[in-house]
């Protein structure tokens, strides 16, 4: 009796201790983030305050104010192309990718195994990679510095991730689904839009979103291909202009957590399917 | 029945060929360029002409005769090693701390994916703050619990800036580790644990007899596709120090971007990246075996 009881109050402890270094944990992970939305709120005289103000004591939007009325880069102009690139990347690499992963997934393929494998080493290429020859070709073909450029590079990221992610999806679906369509006198096509489509729709979704995020994160692409600086997104807008010419702090992260907010609302919204996209595009194809 | 392939089968081309077609141009095409590029006469003057001049192995006799190379590549393993078993041991905390069926936990979990998803671009930035000598956090905090006595000048000293990149990398990567982790703890049944219980298993007795032999493949996979994801960073580093200070960050990435953006030799950038492809092929091999081997298991 007694050797349960020190068990049991042995167990509550430990339950206790693990959820306070947990909270902590947790504390440490989203510090940056909050540090960021925070010192945006200051005036650039509290960033420099001794001991530093962990909550903004007179928070203000001077910074937001004075960093959009900024002359030397449009940031409202940025966020559309931001939202233009990254939209085309979506959808693009989503149709794309959909198509391809329900090949791969209901059909026996002649070289299957190669077009698997060349989509598994094209995820793990580093962006550079492509960077340089690609600097070639567009330049040759004339789409240097025309959207298109980041457009169909950030396509080259989200397609294999986008392909081996959904083509679990659709495996996940019994054949019999599939024929049981036919025999009632669907087509190929029809039954892959009006059976296999809506039955995945989760994965549909999570190629949408992620084809997207990554149409948003991308800064290098449109800072290499495209030299017209009205044409940059938000990041190269950023990595430039706080990057090079070095401004304000607090008007810094306020540019920053414009950049992060549509990221943190499409977080919000779509929380469960970037859940999703995480664990299973990752772990294999 | 063709060879094992039906006329049903065929369409199966239709779905598959557009995403080939697409990778073969922006990707596929460029890998073999860019194989090309690096055993020509590249630069501004040349870049654009149809015809260069080919100079075979000489960029890549050129750049190993530089000491750069080797320095960046040395770098480049400083910098993934670091980040992964940082990455790594906290991400494995975070999903055993957090490998709970409740609700506040599965939302701090939630939440605590958001720095992956970021623009990698924005956390450079908000780490430079952090580090930064005037105002940045990092000094204040560690001056206050007494580690360091004056303010460090972070990105300004090659050591102490290594140990800042892998640290904002770090956070950026946790989640990836965490995620894929917790994905395979909740694949282990509950009663081996209660069997242990019974048998008077301690929390570190259970930890390393039930825990870790039950999450081998996850463990590898995330330990190898970590270090893939690690090594080809680019713009963490790139915006928090652009490869400084005195090259203290150059790794391979930067060094192959700065030689092809800011020098113009096109030639060796594509001479270094092919490099930099060749480590992680080798990798990626190495990978692709070991699901095999999984999957007939």
């Amino acid at each position: 009796m007694s050797y349960f009881k020190s068990y049991k109050i042995k167990n509550k402890l430990g339950k206790y201790i693990s959820t306070f270094i947990a909270v902590i944990c947790f504390l440490i992970m989203i510090f940056p983030l909050y540090w960021m939305f925070t010192s945006s709120l200051k005036e650039e005289t509290s960033i420099f305050a001794s001991p530093p103000e962990l909550f903004p004591l007179n928070p203000s939007l001077s910074a937001f104010t004075t960093q959009l009325s900024m002359t030397t880069f449009d940031i409202p102009r940025a966020l559309l192309n931001s939202f233009l690139i990254s939209g085309s990347t979506m959808i693009i690499s989503a149709i794309l990718s959909i198509m391809a992963a329900y090949g791969l997934a209901r059909f026996k393929i002649r070289g299957f195994k190669i077009i698997i494998f060349l989509f598994l080493v094209s995820q793990m290429l580093p962006q550079i990679f492509t960077l340089i020859p690609n600097f070639i070709i567009f330049k040759k073909i004339g789409i240097y510095n025309t959207y298109w450029a980041p457009i169909l590079s950030n396509c080259t990221l989200a397609i294999p991730f986008c392909v081996l992610m959904m083509r679990t999806y659709f495996i996940g679906i019994p054949k019999e689904i599939d024929e049981a369509a036919r025999i009632d006198g669907c087509n190929s096509l029809q039954s892959f839009f009006r059976v296999m489509l809506p039955m995945c729709s989760g994965g549909v979704i999570v190629c949408f979103v992620f084809s997207f995020l990554f149409g948003y994160g991308d800064m290098v692409y449109s800072l290499t291909y495209v030299s017209d600086s009205t044409k940059w997104p938000v990041t190269t807008g950023i990595y430039n202009v706080v990057g090079r010419y070095g401004i304000e702090w607090s008007r810094s992260m306020a540019f920053g957590s414009m950049v992060v907010l549509p990221v943190v609302l499409i977080f919000i919204f779509m929380q469960k399917y970037i859940v999703a996209g995480l664990t299973n595009g990752s772990v294999k194809g | 029945m063709l060879k094992g392939i039906s006329k049903g089968d065929r369409i199966g081309y239709l779905y598959i060929l557009p995403a080939l077609v697409f990778m073969s141009a922006l990707m596929f095409y460029p890998i073999i360029y860019n194989f090309v590029i690096s055993m020509q006469k590249v630069d501004v003057m040349t870049l654009l002409n149809p015809h260069k001049q080919f100079i075979w192995f000489d960029n890549y006799i050129n750049i190993f005769k530089t000491k750069y190379l080797i320095h960046s590549i040395v770098k480049s393993f400083t910098f993934t090693i670091g980040c992964i078993i940082f990455q790594f041991s906290f991400g494995f905390l975070l999903a055993v701390l957090f490998n709970r069926e409740n609700k506040v936990f599965k939302f701090m979990r939630a939440v605590m994916l958001v720095p992956y998803i970021l623009p990698a671009t924005v956390s450079a930035i908000v780490f430079k703050f952090i580090f930064s000598v005037n105002g940045g956090i990092a000094n204040e905090f560690l001056q206050s619990i007494g580690v360091i006595e004056k303010p460090v000048e972070w990105l300004l000293h090659p050591e102490t800036a290594m140990l800042s990149v892998i640290i904002a990398n770090i956070w950026c990567g946790v989640p990836f580790n965490m995620i894929l982790l917790s994905a395979g703890l909740a694949n282990i049944p509950k009663d081996l644990y209660e069997s242990a219980e019974i048998d008077g298993a301690n929390a570190f007795q259970k930890f390393f007899a039930i825990t870790v032999p039950s999450l081998k493949s996850s463990i590898e996979a995330v330990l190898v596709l970590g270090f893939v994801y690690t090594f080809r960073v680019f713009e963490i580093v790139y915006v928090m120090t652009n490869g400084g200070p005195v090259n203290g960050t150059e790794i391979m990435a930067i060094l192959s971007y700065k030689t092809s953006f800011n020098n113009f030799n096109f030639a060796e950038g594509a001479a270094i990246s092919n490099i930099l492809f060749l480590i992680l092929f080798i990798v990626g091999i190495f990978y692709s075996k070991m699901i095999k081997k999984d999957e007939v298991m």
